[in-house]
Order: C-alpha cells, then sequence, then structure tokens
C-alpha cells in the first residue's frame, strides 16, 4: 500500500491533466458548454418540485421544496453521475490500459474528481436561491465539507469497485443503473426522512446515502447538528468500502490488460 | 533480488517469466448455463511466454523476431508493466517509455497543446518537464501553426508525428518500439531514425519488434527469436537472423 502511494505521488499530475480532459472535452461541439452541469440539476430540480411539492405535496419542513430538493440533489447527483461514469472510466480508456503503465486507479479518481468540479459549479445555484429565500445560515455550514470527504470516500471506493467488476462482466453497468433508480428512491433525496413510520427508519441508517443526505439537510437548513452516531458509521463503512475497493482494484490490476 | 551476475549497467532482467492468458469459451449467457449444468469448461488456458529470459544492459538494442502469434507484442507489455506475469520476475531499471501504437492517450476533441501535456503526463513526465521540452517536442513535430487545433482536423500523418515527438521527448531508460518505422514521410522518417541513433549513443536500451530483418540488422546488436512463446534463441544479432530465417524454411 505504501508503494502504491509513493507511485501514485509520481503521477499526480496525469490526475491533473486526465481530470482537465475529462472536464474539457465533455462538451466540447455544444453551444452551451460547461454551463450544462448548472443547468442540468435546475431543470431537474424544476420538474421534480412541480410533481413532488405541487402536485404530490411531500412536505419539506418548512423550507421552500426547490431548497429543500437542491441540498440533497446535488450530493445525490454527485454520487450517482460520479458511480455511472467512472464505471466505464476502464472500459473507455482500455487503448490506454493495453499499451502503457500508469496506476490505473487514477482512470477512476480523475473521472471523480471531474464530478467534484461539477458539483462546485452546480452548487452556486443553490447558493443564489438560499440569498433569493433568505433562508438563515448558521456556522454548523462548516460540517458541510466534512460530511462531503466521507462522502467522496464511499463514492471514491464504490466507483473503484465497480469499475473493475464491469471491466470483467458488462453487465455490471446495466445493473447499477437499475440499482441507482431504486438507491434514490431510498434516500430521502425527494422526501423528508420524517415522513418515514418510525419502524422503517432503521433501514435508513444502513444506507450511507441516507446518512450524508439527511446530515446536510440538517447542517444547511438549521436542523441542528448532524447525527453523530449514524455519521461515525457513515465514516466506517466508507472507509471500509474504499479499503475494500482499493485492494481488489489493486490485486485485479495486472490483468485489467488482459480482458479488457 | 540482485544476484551475482547482475551489474549497475544492467537497465533489464527477465528471469524465467510466463505468461498465461485465459481464453473465455462461452461468452452469453445462453451459452453459460448449460455449461454450468453439464460442467463443461468455462475457460481455456493458454501460454503465450514460456519461461523467458532476458538480460541487458545500458546501449543494447535487442530485436525480437519472430512470426505471427510467437508471443513478440506480449513480451513488450509485460516489460512495459502493462500485464504481469503469470510465474517468474521482471526486474526494470529506469523509466520505460513504449512506442507502441502511438498516441493511445490522445483525445481528438483537444487541441495538440492539450494533447502534448495529457500524453507527456500519461508517458510519466512531470508537467514541469513537459514545460521544459515543449518547444523542443512542437518543434520536432514540425506542427507549430496547428498546435491550437483540436486534433480530429489533423490528417493521420500529423497525428502520428505528434505522438511521436511526445514520446521520445524524454530520453528514458529503456524504449519499447513495435513496428513504428513507418512513422510519416521518408523526410520525418529518417529524423525519427537519426533521433533513435541518438538514443542509442547515449546508451538508451531498445527493444524492437520488427519483421524488416534488413533494418534491425543495422540497428540492433541483440536478437531474439521466438517461436510459438518459447525463447529459440537469445545472443549475438546475425546468429538470431540466421535462425531465424532457419525457422521461416
Amino acid at each position: 500500500m505504501f508503494k502504491d502511494i509513493v507511485v501514485f505521488l509520481r503521477y499526480k499530475d496525469l490526475l491533473i491533466n486526465l481530470t482537465e480532459r475529462e472536464i474539457k472535452a465533455r462538451y466540447k461541439q455544444s453551444i452551451l458548454g460547461y454551463f450544462w452541469v448548472i443547468l442540468n440539476p435546475f431543470l431537474q430540480m424544476l420538474v421534480m418540485t412541480f410533481i413532488f411539492s405541487i402536485v404530490m405535496k411531500v412536505p419539506s419542513l418548512g423550507v421552500p421544496y426547490p431548497i429543500f430538493l437542491y441540498v440533497a440533489l446535488l450530493p445525490w447527483n454527485f454520487f450517482s453521475n460520479s458511480l455511472s461514469s467512472s464505471m466505464n472510466s476502464l472500459v473507455a480508456n482500455s487503448s490506454l490500459i493495453t499499451k502503457i503503465y500508469f496506476p490505473r486507479e487514477i482512470l477512476v479518481y480523475s473521472t471523480v474528481f471531474a464530478k467534484v468540479i461539477d458539483l462546485i459549479l452546480a452548487v452556486s445555484i443553490l447558493v443564489i436561491f438560499m440569498i433569493i429565500y433568505r433562508i438563515p445560515v448558521s456556522t454548523r455550514i462548516l460540517w458541510v465539507p466534512v460530511i462531503f470527504i466521507i462522502q467522496l470516500i464511499f463514492t471514491t471506493g464504490l466507483s473503484l469497485i465497480l469499475s473493475t467488476f464491469n471491466l470483467f462482466y458488462r453487465d455490471i453497468q446495466y445493473l447499477v443503473s437499475l440499482m441507482l433508480m431504486l438507491w434514490m428512491y431510498l434516500t430521502p433525496v425527494i422526501y423528508p426522512v420524517e415522513i418515514i413510520p418510525n419502524e422503517y427508519r432503521f433501514i435508513l441508517s444502513l444506507n450511507p446515502m441516507a446518512v450524508f443526505v439527511n446530515a446536510y439537510r440538517q447542517v444547511i437548513l438549521g436542523g441542528g447538528d448532524p447525527n453523530l452516531n449514524s455519521l461515525i458509521i457513515g465514516v466506517i463503512v466508507s472507509l471500509f468500502v474504499f479499503l475494500a475497493g482499493f485492494s481488489i482494484f489493486k490485486k485485479l490490476e495486472g490483468i485489467f490488460s488482459d480482458v479488457v | 533480488m540482485d544476484n551475482n551476475q547482475s551489474n549497475h549497467t544492467q537497465v533489464l532482467n527477465i528471469n524465467r517469466v510466463s505468461k498465461k492468458y485465459f481464453l473465455q469459451k462461452q461468452k452469453t449467457f445462453k451459452e453459460f448455463l448449460p455449461s454450468l449444468v453439464l460442467g463443461g469448461t468455462w475457460a481455456k488456458d493458454f501460454w503465450a511466454l514460456k519461461s523467458i529470459n532476458i538480460s541487458l544492459n545500458k546501449g543494447d538494442s535487442l530485436a525480437v523476431v519472430g512470426k505471427n502469434g510467437a508471443g513478440k507484442s506480449t513480451l513488450l507489455k509485460l516489460i512495459a508493466g502493462v500485464t504481469s506475469p503469470t510465474v517468474g520476475k521482471i526486474m526494470v531499471k529506469g523509466r520505460v517509455a513504449p512506442l507502441i501504437e502511438l498516441g493511445a492517450g490522445f483525445h481528438p476533441e483537444l487541441t495538440g497543446k492539450e494533447n502534448i501535456y495529457l500524453n507527456g503526463s500519461i508517458l510519466g513526465m512531470k508537467r514541469g518537464e513537459i514545460d521544459k521540452k515543449y518547444h523542443e517536442i512542437v518543434e520536432f513535430s514540425e506542427l507549430r501553426e496547428f498546435i491550437d487545433q483540436p486534433i480530429k482536423h489533423y490528417s493521420s500523418g500529423m497525428y502520428m508525428r505528434l505522438a511521436f515527438s511526445v514520446a521520445i521527448a524524454e530520453m528514458p531508460e529503456i524504449l519499447l518500439i513495435d513496428e513504428i518505422f513507418a512513422v510519416g514521410d521518408a523526410d520525418f522518417q529518417k529524423k525519427c531514425l537519426d533521433k533513435l541513433k541518438e538514443f542509442q549513443k547515449n546508451k538508451v536500451c531498445m527493444i524492437i519488434v520488427s519483421h524488416s530483418l534488413e533494418q534491425i540488422k543495422n540497428f540492433c546488436n541483440l536478437g531474439m527469436v521466438l517461436r510459438k512463446g518459447e525463447q529459440v534463441f537469445f545472443g549475438e544479432i546475425n546468429q538470431a537472423i540466421e535462425t531465424y530465417k532457419k525457422l521461416l524454411d
């Protein structure tokens, strides 16, 4: 593991360049270009607000629904987009994998990092909304980077696992897109946790994404401090997933070019 | 790892290396299920290389010859670290630069300049090193006027020129060359060969896969003959070519 880190550091410029490539190349030959990363969740929010708030009257705990939704939707999108893109990052770069050696995890990291940049840009709309609706912000907002780092570790770990499996069996990508859709419903993104009957709420504590999304809502929308117990479980699960993902990835890395 | 034979000029040591591939037979679910029930074989072994031994010093140029499927490309992949050996150990000292299928890391939507930086870092160069070499790369490729264009507008010759220029920008310890003596027009080809000769003078170790016996005879001092993954000969180049010619008859 120590040796892996040394090699990785030697290639950190590659990580930056691949992240740049990911960002620059994506919206080439489109008029709105990178503006899509802001526009996309915004339009998603408009449609969802109409359906879930206006038509279905989902409660949003006294906060305007668009903001209530956005606070959870952005980190969820980050998670879901990271998984769907990084899952294909090894397959899509097979020409590189079969020709040149470099630490392969950089392909996964760069995909996830590009999504971090997307998220940061998309947050700008949330900030504007919070100013328009005059949502008060407390110092608890300092929890956000902490929660995000935990979520990042979880997301990256899962990406490492899925990208490896997808290289061996392409079935994974179809399975995962289905799974992500179901997973979103099991995560309180479009609804508040509070509407789930008490006896079923434990299901959510098994879902790290539910823990993260809840914590974001707590600290941004002034619901109080995050539930530390859940968050600690989140940290443990995330670290476990990352370490497992990393060792599976490194163990199979030597035969990636044989199966791709 | 160090044994008595290895000394400070040795850059590559391949010790009893074998590589096994699994050839997957059943690909679809429809085929997979019956084989599961009937106990058919899931995969077939295939030894691409069997017990290979090579030791190269600084300044050596090794030509690898053999018919198609002899394991030449697998050997280069093993040295490049792209795939790991099933059995045995490979010791490599220093940076290995593969000139295998040039431009593998290029992205068509990015400009020539962006691709230089991208490909340079894929080859293990740091940003600062590429900054220093940037003008040299552009100069060598003769693409200065097109360098800010997306490379999807390049001709295939221009594409190869750019790729080659990045690949040889920095002197590696070991250079792997797979049939790439055909880069661009005759002028550019000569320029490439001159560059490779310059590397040779500077004691870069080269491993060349080629079918052009004339070329390797002039260029290499060592030769290796492979047949169906087995090492038939390793040693002096003229003897290697003789052995290979006999094999062809």
